[in-house]
């Protein structure tokens, strides 16, 4: 109670200060009145009642002080002391404040805008049900497959399910469009663990061949294309020609793990044929271990399962290997590495702003010198004057983390504006409570941190010394020049790895950006359209879609040649594997694979692909022809070294009935088809008038035209829609653009490892710079004396600048060093370098050095400027 | 010990204060230092103005009560009294230092026979 009441009146104390003081000045006065007035009936003269009186009371502003503390809360009231004192200093130098609060805000706002980023895509856990305990392999499966390992691994997964991404047209709109379909196993609901929305998800009773056509939507296609209708449930869309009734609708959360994908219907209903076969190998499953099972376990539990599919079907299954990954691994490895280097350069932009800060404060510390000296001689305590500097660069340490964290969410959504591909299927990268308070809780430990040093330093001044160097100016002595240096050099070692890191992505980019991609990128557009099943699931009807097409598109004004068939760097890929007319049969597990293309129309005038051997593909070679293949480089290279391939036969591996041979007839130049990055793996291309895979029903379209084609896309689209009304056209781009989209993760890593960089090197140069401003300014005297003793203008130039350049020498030395012993963390983000690339590190050297001397250079003018007089007058 | 003063004590000021006031009704803050002076035979090391932090302090936890007045010969002062919360303090700390003192004293007085046995 007593506590309480003290409490309350302490804190109203602190409120009510200056009424307060008033009323303790009236009664302290009216204590003196009635003391003199007692000392002048005892018979003193007025002045000596009235120094008798101010003697017995004591000192006065000693008694206010002691009657403050004992009302307030003294510690508070300092605070507020030293923070009012704390903005005078900071207003009155504004060029010092904003300079510190600017580098301490973008050391703090670029980690804190990584850090989100990093939090969002690793450190979050996946939105489903105990995601730790969820699993996947690199390999891809076909549905027996899951469904075999789905009934032989009972003992150690709980669940299990797949999906494959394909492709559907939706045409309940204004025009048809593609929407990407999960073709899915019933158990992808259950290993997920994510109840619909809506409705319900699908049953495994739904999930069988000749099924219903039910359909589950994913919000973001459900708000977007049905309005976010709540009473969607039970109601019918057309999808590729059939109407399906939707029976769910899933949560905005909820994704599947490596696909954005709108809707969601069963791979066995849908397409029974794929479903059925063990060949393909075209599912992404996940897997849920049982509660208790180590993934270990799991996995000793899964040789044995790829050793019984193995024996059981070896054409298909020969050579199985399984290696599990925890799903959340799977899912962020792709970016992590990418993300811990750049996470990585942040920290080290972030040490350099520290070092920079600290430098600052020490610069200033130091003029501030005298001033402390006065306060420590008029009684100052030390801990009192440690105190006030330290509330002084923690006010500024927080002021930059304030601003830092406003940049932050500026280069956050900066970020995941332009965030790379395999970012594309994360929709909630935010700031989120625990990046603001790492962030703000990084500000204040740098301000307390760094500001330690030099308000310690500061303090321990000998007074009596300090004082009796009167007018001259009181220098930091020599501990606090080898502190400033040091700190100067590390910073310039620090900035020098992040050039080197910056300087072998950037030239690693250039390299990528002078490969041949083996075709010519220019003035091609190119489209792809999926004939639905409905309507042409026989070959015949497709030929003649294809063919009509053609001939249409050929004709339009503005369009040079067209062609049907997959572009490079497109991203979908069919292999086969291949057997050979005349050598030793190869049992079926061990053919080799290659790269299989059908196409229609000049593939290879069109994509401008040199032949080299033989003839290109012709209108002639029509269905009811001999069957012709055309190869490229690689392949000849690798299985017909020494021979001519032309004349020669080959065939798909793994048919069925009769061999149907087909004749290579060419050879045509290599081109890269995943990315620049790889090489060309062997290929096979055949006319889709002779291909019996009625599956093949995804296709790209591709034009070239004589200029830019943009303005061409309206009359493509009339063309399609004039043949069918009901298919959409998907992923309408220029190959230029496909290969800048190829280039793009190179490119965002690159950009931001360089913005990082620069940064760093922005803020080392800025430090230096401040050393030798402040170096030449404190040697004013001594560089007076020099010319006047008769050095001369390049003499004085030459010794600053040396010093300079003593000092960038070891910071570059040390960086390299540095560099040597981190960029191989990065080899997997590099191309055609080593990660100790001479010429990426001789050219950082020699950049850094350069800016290193200009910054000096200013300085050391000044130096120059220096007239002796005046400067031997100078105090 | 010889000439110079007694220096107070942490505390022991807030205990003179209630127990002046205690003694002598409603005190102005000269007073009160000057009859802790008289009753001390000018014993005790005070600055008066150290006074007022006890008041504010004594003030603050109820234990006294302050308003301004008039002093006998005319002069605006603020006067003090003790309330009863203040009282009841006054006796417990009353005890305790009489109980700290008288053990004290026998502690001393222990050591200085210690020698003779």
């Amino acid at each position: 109670m007593d506590t309480l009441r003290q409490a309350l009146n302490r804190l109203r104390a602190l409120f009510f200060r200056r009424p307060l003081d008033e009323e303790l000045d009236a009664e302290m006065a009216s204590h003196l009145d009635l003391a003199i007035e007692e000392n002048r009936r005892r018979g003193l003269s007025p002045e000596e009642a009235r120094r008798q009186a101010l003697i017995r009371f004591g000192g006065v502003e000693q008694a206010k002080e002691r009657h403050r503390d004992a009302r307030g809360i003294p510690a508070l009231e300092i605070l507020l002391q030293d923070l009012r004192y704390a903005i005078r200093q900071l207003r009155k130098n504004p060029g010092f404040a904003c300079t510190a609060i600017l580098t301490l805000a973008l050391g703090i706002g670029a980690n804190t805008a990584i850090f989100t980023v990093i939090n969002a895509v690793m450190l979050r856990p996946l939105p489903y049900a105990n995601p730790q305990e969820l699993v996947t392999w690199r390999g891809n499966e076909s549905q027996l497959d899951v469904d075999d390992i789905r009934a032989q691994s009972g003992s150690f997964f709980s669940a299990g399910g797949a999906v494959n991404p394909e492709v559907m047209d939706y045409t309940g709109g204004t025009e048809p469009i593609g929407v990407h379909a999960g073709y899915v196993d019933a158990g992808l609901f259950e290993v997920l663990g994510v109840p619909a929305m809506l409705g319900r998800t699908l049953l495994p009773q739904e999930d069988v061949k000749g099924g219903p056509r039910v359909v589950v939507l994913g919000y973001p296609f459900w708000r977007e294309y049905l309005s976010g209708d709540r009473n969607i449930v039970g109601k019918t869309i057309p999808l590729s020609g059939n109407s399906y009734t939707v029976i769910g609708v899933m949560p905005e959360r909820f994704a599947v793990p490596e696909y954005s994908v709108d809707l969601f219907v069963s791979l066995r209903m849908v397409y029974p044929e794929a479903a059925a076969y063990r060949g393909v190998h075209f599912m992404r499953s996940y897997w849920r271990l049982k509660p208790g099972i180590t993934i270990a376990r799991a996995a000793t539990g899964m040789a044995a399962i790829d050793a019984r599919l193995a024996a059981s079907y070896p054409s298909e299954e020969k050579g199985r290997h399984t290696a599990l990954v925890p799903l959340q691994e799977w899912v962020t490895g792709e970016v992590s590495s990418a993300l811990w280097v750049l996470f990585g350069a942040v920290c080290v932009v972030l040490l350099i702003a520290c070092a920079n800060f600290a430098g600052l404060l020490m610069a200033r510390t130091v003029s501030r010198r005298r001033e402390m000296v006065i306060r420590a001689a008029l009684g100052g305590g030390r801990g009192r004057l440690v105190r006030q500097a330290l509330t002084e660069c923690t006010l500024l340490a927080m002021l930059g983390g304030a601003a830092g964290l406003v940049l932050a969410k500026f280069g956050t959504d900066l970020l995941v504006a332009a965030k790379p591909a395999a970012l594309a299927h994360l929709n909630s990268i935010a700031m989120d409570i625990s990046v603001l308070i790492s962030g703000l809780a990084v500000s204040i430990l740098t301000g307390l941190l760094f500001g330690l040093a030099p308000a310690w330093s500061s303090t321990r001044a000998d007074v009596a010394g300090a004082m009796k160097e009167e007018g001259r100016t009181v220098t930091s002595g020599p501990a606090g020049h080898a502190f400033r240096r040091t700190l100067v050099i590390a910073e310039l070692a620090l900035a020098m790895v992040l050039l080197v890191g910056a300087g072998l992505l950037i030239h690693s980019f250039a390299r990528l950006r002078s490969v041949d991609p083996g075709f010519n990128p220019s003035n091609v557009i190119s489209f792809f359209i999926q004939l639905p099943a409905a309507r042409y699931s026989e070959i015949p009807k497709q030929t003649s879609f294809r063919r009509e097409l053609l001939a249409r598109l050929n004709s339009l004004p503005g369009v040079d040649a067209a062609m049907v068939g997959d572009p490079p760097l497109n991203g979908s890929e069919v292999t086969h594997s291949l057997a050979f007319d005349g050598r030793p049969p190869v049992a079926e597990g061990d053919q080799p694979e290659v790269d299989t293309f059908c196409v229609m129309g000049d593939y290879f005038r069109v994509m401008q692909i040199p032949l080299h051997a033989g003839r290109a593909l012709a209108d002639a070679d029509r269905e009811d022809q001999p069957l012709v293949a055309v190869i490229n480089e690689v392949m000849a290279r690798k299985y017909y070294a020494g021979e001519n391939p032309i004349g020669q036969r080959i065939r798909w591996g793994h048919e069925a009935g009769p061999p149907r041979w087909m004749t290579i007839v060419g050879v045509v130049g290599d081109v890269k088809q995943y990315s620049l990055a790889q090489p060309a793996e062997p290929a096979v291309f055949t006319p889709f008038a002779q291909s019996n895979e009625s599956w093949r029903r995804w296709m790209g379209v591709v034009v070239r035209t004589p200029g830019a084609s943009a303005g061409l896309i309206p009359a493509l689209k009339a063309q399609v829609w004039s043949l069918d009304n009901q298919i959409p056209l998907n992923r309408i781009q220029s190959m230029d653009e496909l290969l800048q989209l190829s280039l793009a993760e190179r490119r965002f890593n690159m950009l931001l490892l360089g913005l990082f960089a620069g940064l760093a090197l922005t803020l080392a140069v800025v430090g230096i710079y401040g050393v030798m401003s402040y170096s030449v300014s404190e040697r004013t005297h001594e560089i007076g004396i020099r010319m006047a003793v008769g050095a001369g203008r390049s003499d004085v130039l030459k010794m600053v600048m040396g010093q300079g350049a003593r000092l960038a020498g070891l910071g570059v030395a040390i960086g390299i060093l540095g560099a040597i012993a981190l960029t191989r963390l990065m080899t997997s983000l590099l191309f055609g370098i080593t990660p100790t690339d001479p010429a990426t590190f001789i050219a950082v050297a020699v950049l850094m050095v350069a800016v290193v001397l200009l910054a000096c250079f200013v300085p050391a003018r000044r130096a120059t400027k220096v007239d002796p007089t005046v400067a031997l007058r100078y105090e | 010990m010889g000439d110079s003063k007694l220096d107070l004590l942490q505390g022991t000021l807030d205990l003179m204060v209630l127990q002046t006031l205690a003694a002598m009704g409603s005190l102005h803050g000269y007073g009160i230092a000057r009859r802790i002076e008289q009753v001390s035979g000018d014993q005790v090391l005070l600055n008066q103005g150290t006074i007022y932090a006890s008041l504010v302090r004594l003030q603050q936890r109820g234990w006294i009560s302050a308003e301004w007045g008039t002093s006998e010969n005319n002069r605006k002062a603020k006067f003090y009294s003790i309330t009863k919360a203040g009282r009841k303090q006054l006796t417990a700390d009353a005890a305790y230092w009489q109980r700290l003192s008288g053990v004290m004293g026998r502690v001393l007085a222990m050591q200085d026979g210690g020698g003779k046995r």
